[in-house]
């Protein structure tokens, strides 16, 4: 004899704590188990993509900011590139080294967001958060003093950066890099041996390497899995070859694994930027280009290691002032596409920890 | 000119308390003590007894109240002592007594322990907490109650409108009662019956049917999850709850609270040291029983929103989580009765008021549950489910099993009872250890960090077959 | 001579007991019929406290009000179509006369009993400060067997509701 449960459907979103943003999973629960999960986007679609085409090349930078609004800096970057490939503009040395050193500072902030609001979604009542909010809040106060925004920075420009960091910039950068090591290892302290948090998730949301690749995953996720890839060494952008750093590789590809990832990249990060303030050279921070730029016809494809993973911004010209087809690779939306793989079968605690591991920001999946 | 904040730190200004304010407030404090102390020296002297001028212990004050009215009205038989018995009035006023004092007690604590709890989570937060309403932010609670009081509140479609307006009115009746056998001095406790344990866990035991109906009124399958995994938490850890409460019964013989601290008193020990495993244990299962973390799945805010209030808005809100703030109180009381030795503090009880020892004891406590939801992140359910049943339940059973002989022991032994209770002790102790590591060893339990594997580091990149390649080399 | 408190409070409390039982069976919500219920547990833990048997009462609060009803609400929320209807139902007239029967012989019972009355001396010669004492060493003392016998009684269907409800695992 058995007892027989019907399953039930639980609308988790739009609104919920753990959504990270206006974003719905349609969960079906037998008991407190997963049987199967429906991922409905759109709700934060904005049309960028098709606002693009109306607008300048320069005027293109802000949307980016607004796709992933807790990576403004690299989603800047990714599509200066592809905008320069297009018209082959050459940008100065200095620029390059501005460039990798505020995309790093951003991947520190985006990253200590990830694990922050991860163990919140294990169940860390906002202390994780507050903490990793302390160092973010300091990156994000650099930002100002250069750019005057804090999130949506709409810093780099087609050509090189918007504005040269100003004098009291570099003390204060120093000062943070400084410190950042102090705290990256109280984090590991605090959390790495973390009974329950190893507890919630180990043997979570687990993807192999196989797995990973064939869903195309992209950054911590992918490395979490195993796979040695990281656009900066394998395309070395800018002037990541200029730099001695290495890729952190998970075993197991669990909730665990991406979170350690996350971490030991934010070191990597700090390695980064203290090798690029050594070494940054003088000369000018922009080339100067024209206000209506107009590319010659054709199409470009540039894509940059962004906190999430790979970023790409696909951009085609037909000689006009504004692009013609202008697309973005999300990283979001591709490593959400598989949640439905790790997290069926499993319990919806699970479930949160592993949408938590994934680090999506909606803004970036719907555009 | 560019703000930078980070060289140039702006900072609020910490407001502390000025001499102004705290000179007075010292000198209080001050002549309290040395009152205090004269009238101990007074009655350890013989000079005093117990009458009502003995502040240090409220409940003498009330029995000479008793008394006083028993004679006033002893000579007078009316028709009221015919229908209400013999001592009818000092009956009605000692009650109203203990009950006004309980209102007022829990009505106040909440006040201050949501303040409290705020702000202790603020400086574990790195970040400052209410400090804008009134004082030091003192007045936060009584704008944050206006604030509940003034929301409209919320009825979903399709709920059970009669069980959904019930529930929160009900917790709040377990949550007043739990109060009524705490002894907070001698002679001072309201109801000090002699089943006061058991007293303790039935009344417990009653919330669980208001929680599980505001879960199912609500017509909202988060309240439902909630509602359900309050239940299956509080009927599994009522028992490791009970089993650690047993061993405290067997040991003092007595189920009379103030007789359990009586008897911590008497022997200059506390039963938490004597017992740390029964102190762990009822410890543990009363954050789960509180929904606390690390065992707050039942309303996990991060999963299920809020578990079983979460279409509950406005006041009706505001008393299950005034009945939340309580019952974690509630918890810290019991925890220094029968574990940290009441009001008894090694002889200084008779130096200070009894209660404030014990008020101290509460705020410890306290302090606790509030660190460890600071501090840790959340369990699953069905390793809460696992850790109760496979794992608390069995060690503490064995726990009862030697605090039972040593119970025999210490009955038997004709020695000092200092000698066994040092012995009890070490054996305890040494038996907590021992028996928390083979059980776990036991049920195939390898401590998870020594497997634990940092990242590798590599400077190469590659697609799948990079990856096979790296697992081959670990 | 009895005080009349007492007296009154038998009677609102019986009053409260009997009304709730009555609710159990008259309501036609079942989850409505469980809370009635658990009203008529309480209101019997309040009788056996005008009885001065507090363990007692404390023990139907903890068991019947704590424990039992939420049993019954697992077990009504696990029943399918449980919570619409509770009056039709092929089992009203038997359930009528079985009852009725039942009541008949309690009247009876309580009616033809010669009950001993404790008055004065007799009720002061008693002590009834420790009933726990007392229970406890009635059901290790002189009814340990009937005790044990009870303990592996439920042990047994523990085990055997387990038994019966389980799942094969899936292969």
């Amino acid at each position: 004899m058995t007892t027989a449960s019907e399953p039930y459907v639980l609308n988790i979103g739009p609104q919920h704590p753990s959504t990270h943003g206006v974003f719905r999973l349609r969960v079906v629960m037998d008991g407190e188990r997963i049987q199967d999960i429906d991922m409905v986007v759109g709700y934060l679609h904005r049309s960028m993509e098709k606002l693009a085409e109306e607008r300048t090349y320069t005027q293109n930078i802000p949307f980016t900011d607004r796709t992933d609004y807790l990576a403004a800096m690299s989603n800047n970057l990714g599509y200066c590139l592809a905008a320069e490939r297009l018209a082959g503009i050459e940008v100065p040395d200095r620029a390059s080294y501005l460039r990798v050193i505020f995309a790093e500072l951003q991947r520190l902030a985006s990253h200590s967001m990830a694990n922050g609001t991860f163990i919140n979604d294990a169940g860390a009542w906002q202390t994780p958060l507050m903490y990793m909010f302390r160092e973010r809040e300091k990156i994000l106060d650099l930002f100002e003093m250069t750019c005057g925004a804090r999130l949506t920075t709409n810093y780099m420009r087609i050509g090189g950066v918007a504005f040269d960091p100003p004098a009291e910039f570099f003390p204060a950068v120093n000062a943070l890099i400084d410190e950042l090591p102090d705290r990256i290892a109280e984090y590991t302290e605090l959390l790495v041996d973390n009974e329950i948090l190893l507890a919630r998730s180990r043997g979570v949301g687990v993807v192999s390497a196989e797995d990973a690749i064939n869903g195309s995953l992209v950054g911590p996720v992918l490395r979490a899995s195993g796979v040695p890839w990281d656009l900066r060494k394998a395309e070395a952008y800018c002037a990541y070859g200029d730099f001695d750093f290495e890729i952190p590789v998970g075993h197991v590809g669990d909730c665990y694994d991406r979170f350690m990832v996350r971490l030991e990249e934010m070191r990597q990060s700090v390695r980064i930027i203290r090798q690029a303030l050594d070494g940054l050279p003088s000369g000018p921070h922009k080339t100067e280009i024209p206000l209506a730029l107009r590319p010659a016809p054709g199409e470009a494809y540039a894509r940059v290691e962004g906190p999430r993973g790979e970023l790409g911004f696909y951009v085609v010209s037909d000689g006009g002032p504004a692009p013609f087809r202008f697309h973005i690779r999300a990283p979001s939306l591709i490593n959400l596409s598989l949640l439905r793989e790790m997290a069926v079968g499993t319990s919806l605690p699970d479930a949160i920890v592993t949408l938590g591991s994934l680090d999506i920001v909606v803004g970036e999946i719907d555009r | 000119m560019m703000r930078s904040a980070w060289l140039d730190p702006v900072r609020e200004p910490t407001r502390r308390l000025s001499p102004q304010v705290l000179a007075p407030l010292a000198v209080l404090l001050v002549a309290f003590l040395a009152l205090n102390v004269a009238i101990a020296v007074l009655i350890v002297s013989g000079r005093l007894d117990g009458h009502w001028y003995d502040f240090r212990d409220l409940g003498n004050a009330v029995q000479a109240l008793r008394e006083w009215l028993d004679d006033r009205t002893a000579d007078q038989p009316g028709w009221l002592s015919d229908l209400l018995g013999d001592h009818w009035l000092s009956y009605i006023v000692t009650a109203l007594i203990g009950a006004i004092g309980i209102l007022s007690f829990v009505g106040v604590v909440l006040l201050v322990l949501i303040w409290v709890e705020r702000r202790l989570i603020g400086r574990i937060q790195v970040r400052r907490g209410p400090n804008r309403v009134g004082p030091f932010g003192l007045l936060q609670p009584f704008a944050d109650a206006i604030k509940l009081i003034q929301k409209e509140t919320l009825i979903p479609r399709g709920a059970d409108r009669f069980m959904f307006y019930l529930p929160p009115v009900l917790v709040f009746i377990p949550g007043l009662l739990v109060w009524a056998p705490v002894p907070w001095a001698p002679h001072m406790s309201y109801l000090d019956i002699n089943v006061g344990v058991l007293y303790l866990i039935a009344i417990s035991s009653l919330s669980t049917l208001a929680i599980f109906m505001a879960g199912w009124s609500s017509n909202n399958h988060y309240a439902l999850l909630g509602a359900m995994r309050t239940v299956a938490m509080m009927i599994s850890y009522e028992i490791p709850l009970s089993i650690a409460l047993l061993s405290v019964v067997l040991f003092t013989g007595s189920m009379q609270l103030s007789e359990i601290v009586q008897w911590q008193a008497d022997h200059n020990m506390w039963l938490g040291v004597l017992m740390p495993l029964a102190l762990f244990t009822f410890f543990f299962s009363s954050t789960a029983e509180l929904n606390r973390t690390p065992n707050d799945i039942a309303e996990a805010e991060s999963e299920i929103v809020a578990g079983f209030h979460t279409e509950y808005s406005g006041m009706k809100f505001g008393l299950f989580y005034a009945v939340e703030l309580g019952n974690a109180v509630a918890v810290a009381a019991f925890v220094g009765t029968f574990f940290l030795g009441g009001w008894s503090l090694f002889g200084l009880e008779e130096w200070v008021p009894p209660y404030l020892v014990f008020a101290l004891k509460i705020a410890a406590g306290y302090f606790v549950l509030v660190w460890l939801r600071g501090t840790l992140p959340r369990f699953r359910l069905d390793q809460l489910m696992m850790f109760a049943w496979k794992y608390l339940i069995p060690i503490s059973l064995l726990q009862v099993i030697l605090v039972a002989f040593e119970r025999s022991i210490f009955e038997h032994w004709d020695v000092p009872g200092v000698i066994p209770l040092a012995l009890f002790t070490i054996v305890n102790a040494v038996f907590a250890v021992r028996i928390v590591r083979f059980w776990a060893r036991f049920l195939g339990y390898r401590p998870e960090r020594e497997t634990l594997l940092a990242p590798t580091l590599t400077r190469s990149v590659g697609g799948l077959q990079a990856a096979q390649r790296m697992r081959t080399v670990r | 001579m009895e005080s009349t408190g007492i007296v009154l409070g038998f009677w609102l409390l019986s009053g409260v007991t009997v009304a709730s039982a009555l609710l159990v069976f008259l309501s036609r919500n079942l989850l409505h019929a469980v809370l009635a219920l658990v009203l008529s547990f309480l209101g019997m833990a309040g009788l056996f406290v005008t009885l001065s048997a507090d363990f007692i009462a404390v023990a139907q609060v903890l068991i019947y009000a704590g424990a039992i009803s939420v049993l019954l609400v697992f077990a009504v929320m696990l029943t399918p179509l449980a919570s619409r209807d509770n009056a039709n139902s092929l089992f009203v007239l038997p359930g009528v006369l079985i009852g009725a029967a039942f009541a008949g012989i309690v009247g009876f019972v309580a009616i033809d009993v010669d009950w001993p009355e404790l008055t004065g001396k007799a009720v002061l010669g008693r002590d009834f400060t420790t009933t726990v004492q007392g229970i406890g060493s009635a059901l290790l003392d002189p009814y340990v067997l009937a005790f044990e016998i009870a303990s592996v009684l439920l042990l047994s269907a523990l085990v055997g509701a387990i038994v019966l409800v389980r799942e094969d695992e899936p292969a």
